[in-house]
């Protein structure tokens, strides 16, 4: 009703174009300390975003302006509200562009599950999780929201998506006689992936036993380095980030269609696709959050940029008509095996405190929770200390595992390798 | 001005209350928070120009919490009718039961917590601030912060973008229960400027920011930080990459600030203890740094980004004294941990928003000021580097580990600066090492809030942070 009423007065306002996302949540929540709950939560929320676009009278700028249309709000207050858009949106001068028109999409015919029973499966999977005396689950926070969205604009588009996001985070304590450590985990997903997030739990769970006997890591200063996890994730991310149409736009990527992303490239060569659907990925959409029909697309081939992605305004400047935000992606296999990849002297890290990487300046960083320095036959488990480098000049020389694993919206490669990544110890 | 405390939460409060009364028949506690609060954003780049409501704190919305032998459950929505309060108790009510058939199903046991205290206690705060960002000329602002990007690109040849924005947020939160009726009101801005320059496909970026308990005239401030800004992402195009040791340092008050968050702030967040995920739950009373080492955490220690006058769970705003003289007396608690811990609570409880569950979280994280001068501190130092710029952090309360990622550091050799900028540089270490080695604190110091604070890798709160020059040792890469 209030959607209904609202779109009657964008009609009759000044606004030149104009974009409302109506977001139903409903969420559950449940909170563990060991195996207690601590508490549980419901969310029922109806969230209306409203952006009014304003163009200039020669029409060469557009400006928009947005905020939240708050339930419950009044025929007089939607009115103000939207004049007061209107007249902020006036004050901000962008190149123009055009919103996207309606385009037909095919949908994917499952329905959304049902939040209870996901709820349940990750309750039961985490009360199966079989511990042992010095490895066990310290806490763990389950959140599970079917939304219902509905997103109208000017232009003719009026869809109606309905999907489910599931997260878990985990924290995984292992223990001896003196010391206990613990490790982080946080699952994303569309329901409860019981089967891979046990697998890594338990994994999880003999990585913890390794960080109880961890060692200093050692002055290496410059190193190969295997990534793996999360950092393997960070590291394919680069990619998808260097070709966004926003950082093409501005000069912050220089990465040109048509051509490598790289001089030189002597290891492997990424070909990076957008993809509709991810199995259980927590970002199937039909449509992105502009309205443009999400579809496969081959970004980067065999190391060789083919196309750019992102929001409407950067990708319109960019006279990439065509394009949409990308939901779920993937970066390809390389040529060698696991195996293959884990060769010589290296290091392989496992767990960091925080591992970041920069689409900006290309560098990366992150502190060592555990990670295990492989010298010959040797393989000793350390902790401490940091890895770094800049990814413009590694990518070059990086490797890639063939074997692939889905993390929440991605498949990436299970390993990813760089050669002379900076490593800094912790030993006095 | 004061600034006003919301009209729409005082029309629905008597809906509230009602409320509040309904659920009490049924449950042994039940409070509510509701929050209406208004943003401002503004963000202006040579190539994109935005204005919206969204800042980290705005919302409306209110989150009911109740306990029922021992058993905490929490419900938040946004489309409350104060004329129609039985049909959010049935909805309240109906959600918890369909929730408690899933947990008997999965047979999950229970942990029973007492009862929270409900002293009574009735308090109205409206704090003063100049502007509001409601109703603030918009018009005026984007003209300011425009002009600011546009001198900005105009500062150096390397120039690709100066991103500029200013937020603005007036909070006013509302907690209700049986016995206490809290209402207050106030205003907090930031602004910040991005430098983005670009030579020899060598792309780099500066940072600074103000923030402050007051409205969009702060805007104003940013403009004395803006040639220092662009002189940074000049220099920064020329830096060298550290070789990786451990050396002498001197952490700006960005930095100290830093390490006074990721340290002993993460550290000693008491939530943690009831999960025993801190070390710092064994260490209290004994030694974690050198004499020269005081820190203060609180909303009452500082005016900035955070300094309410009560939580997010109705407990009034307080001012702890974490660290004395190196000696770790205490940690900060959120209502509940404080009750499970049998400890009170410091007034930390709070929430990314309504949506979402009350943590111990950090407000005003600073170390005390020390005897020393700048100059001094940089004379005694053989070799080694003055550390500026924050870029991020990561806390490990488990292990006192700490990870900080710097801007640069200023290469500093017998006393004096060589001229020479190294970036970036990544500190990690032993958090009592760290603190042990300190030496020498400066006199001055200064809090910063333009950042934000996840727990872990979510539930984004609002924090600041700060403290002197400090000199010690630590291993940078």
């Amino acid at each position: 009703m209030m959607i209904e009423k609202l779109i009657e007065i964008l009609k009759a306002s000044a606004a030149d174009d104009w974009q409302i996302t109506d977001t139903e949540t409903e969420g559950w929540e449940f909170y563990f300390i060991a195996h207690k709950l601590d508490q549980n939560r419901v969310k029922n929320t109806d969230h209306v975003s409203l952006t009014v676009y304003k163009r200039s009278e020669d029409g060469q700028f557009i400006g928009s302006a947005s905020a939240e249309v708050k339930q419950g709000s009044s025929e007089e207050e939607m009115k103000k509200l939207v004049d007061s858009l209107c007249e902020r949106a006036q004050l901000v001068r962008n190149r123009n562009y055009e919103l996207h028109a309606f385009r037909e999409a095919e949908p994917f015919g499952n329905r959304p599950a049902s939040v209870a029973e996901t709820a349940a499966d990750y309750i039961s999977m985490m009360e199966e999780i079989r511990e042992t005396p010095t490895e066990d689950i310290n806490s763990h926070e389950i959140f599970v929201s079917k939304k219902d969205e509905r997103l109208i604009t000017s232009t003719g588009i009026d869809i109606h998506q309905a999907f489910m996001t599931s997260m878990m985070e985990a924290v995984i304590n292992a223990r001896d006689e003196d010391h206990e450590i613990e490790l982080y985990r946080m699952y994303r997903s569309g329901t409860c992936d019981k089967e891979q997030i046990t697998k890594d739990i338990y994994e999880t769970m003999r990585c913890g036993h390794d960080r109880l006997n961890a060692k200093k890591t050692p002055n290496l200063v410059k190193c190969p380095a295997v990534f793996r996890g999360e950092s393997a994730l960070t590291l394919a991310s680069y990619f998808l980030e260097k070709i966004d149409a926003a950082l093409v736009f501005r000069g912050m990527s220089d990465w040109k269609k048509g051509e490598p992303y790289a001089r030189d490239i002597k290891g492997d060569r990424v070909t990076l696709k957008a993809l509709r659907y991810l199995e259980n990925s927590p970002s199937n959409r039909v449509y992105d959050a502009e309205g443009a029909p999400v579809r496969d697309l081959t970004l980067i081939e065999d190391g060789v940029v083919r196309e750019y992605t992102g929001n409407r305004m950067f990708s319109s400047y960019i006279g990439n008509e065509d394009s949409f935000i990308v939901t779920n992606w993937e970066v390809s296999g390389g040529t060698m095996s696991e195996e293959e990849i884990r060769c010589g002297s290296y290091l392989e890290a496992a767990e960091f405190s925080d591992f970041q990487a920069d689409a900006l300046t290309g560098d990366f960083f992150g502190e060592i929770r555990l990670a295990w320095y492989h010298d010959g036959n040797k393989v000793t488990p350390v902790s401490g200390g940091s890895v770094s480098g800049n990814l413009n000049e590694l990518v070059k020389e990086m490797r890639m595992s063939r074997e692939m694993n889905t993390q929440g919206s991605a498949r990436v490669p299970v390993l990813i390798r760089l050669e002379g990544v900076t490593v800094t110890g912790s030993e006095d | 001005m004061k600034a006003p405390f919301s009209e729409y939460l005082n029309g629905i409060s008597g809906g509230l209350k009602e409320l509040v009364s309904l659920l009490s028949e049924e449950y042994d506690y039940v409070s509510i928070l509701a929050a209406d609060s208004a943003g401002l954003n503004i963000r202006i780049s040579k190539h994109a120009k935005n204005v919206s409501d969204r800042t980290m704190m705005a919302e409306r919305g209110i989150v009911i919490r109740t306990a029922k032998n021992g058993f905490y459950s929490e419900y938040a929505l946004n489309d409350f009718h104060p004329e129609d309060v039985k049909e959010t108790y049935r909805k309240v009510t109906e959600s918890f039961a369909q929730q408690y058939a899933v947990l008997q199903s999965c047979n999950a046991k229970i942990y029973e917590t007492p009862v929270l205290s409900d002293e009574p206690l009735t308090l109205f705060v409206e704090k003063e601030t100049e502007q509001l960002p409601e109703t603030a000329d918009t018009k005026e602002l984007i003209a300011k912060l425009s002009a600011l990007s546009e001198k900005g690109m105009s500062l150096s040849e390397y120039m690709i973008d100066c991103i500029v924005t200013g937020q603005s947020t007036h909070v006013c939160k509302m907690f209700l229960s049986k016995n206490r009726d809290m209402r207050q009101s106030y205003v907090f801005s930031e602004a910040t400027v991005v430098p983005v320059v670009s030579k020899d496909g060598n792309t780099q970026n500066a940072y600074e920011g103000v923030s402050g308990l007051c409205g969009p005239e702060l805007f104003d401030q940013l403009a004395d930080h803006l040639e220092h800004a662009v002189h940074t992402a000049e220099e920064l195009l020329s830096a060298e990459r550290i070789e990786p040791g451990e050396y002498e340092v001197i952490a700006s008050p960005e930095v100290s600030g830093l390490i006074a968050h990721e340290a002993f702030g993460h550290g000693v967040e008491m939530d943690m203890f009831v999960k025993n995920r801190a070390l710092g739950a064994k260490y209290i009373d004994q030694r974690v740094g050198s004499d020269l080492v005081t820190m203060h955490e609180g909303a009452l220690c500082a005016q900035n980004v955070t300094s309410y006058a009560f939580d997010d769970e109705g407990t009034l705003a307080g001012d702890v004294t974490e660290i004395e003289n190196g000696i770790l007396r205490t940690g900060i608690c959120d209502a509940l941990s404080a009750v499970r811990l049998g400890t009170k609570p410091t007034g930390n409880g709070k929430r990314e928003n309504f949506e979402h569950k009350v943590y111990t979280r950090m407000t005003n994280t600073i170390f005390d000021s020390g005897n020393d001068t700048l100059e001094d501190m940089i004379a005694s130092v053989k070799y080694g580097f003055l550390l500026e710029g924050m870029e991020s952090g990561m806390e490990d309360p488990k292990h006192w580990g700490i990870q900080c990622i710097i801007k640069a550091g200023r290469e500093i050799r017998a006393g004096k600066f060589t001229g020479k900028l190294f970036a970036p540089i990544i500190m990690t270490g032993y958090v009592p090492d760290l603190l042990g080695n300190i030496t020498m604190v400066s006199k001055d110091r200064e809090v910063f809030g333009t950042g934000g604070c996840g727990k872990g890798y979510k539930e984004w709160v609002k924090v600041a942070d700060g403290g002197p020059y400090l000199k010690t040792k630590a291993r940078l890469g």
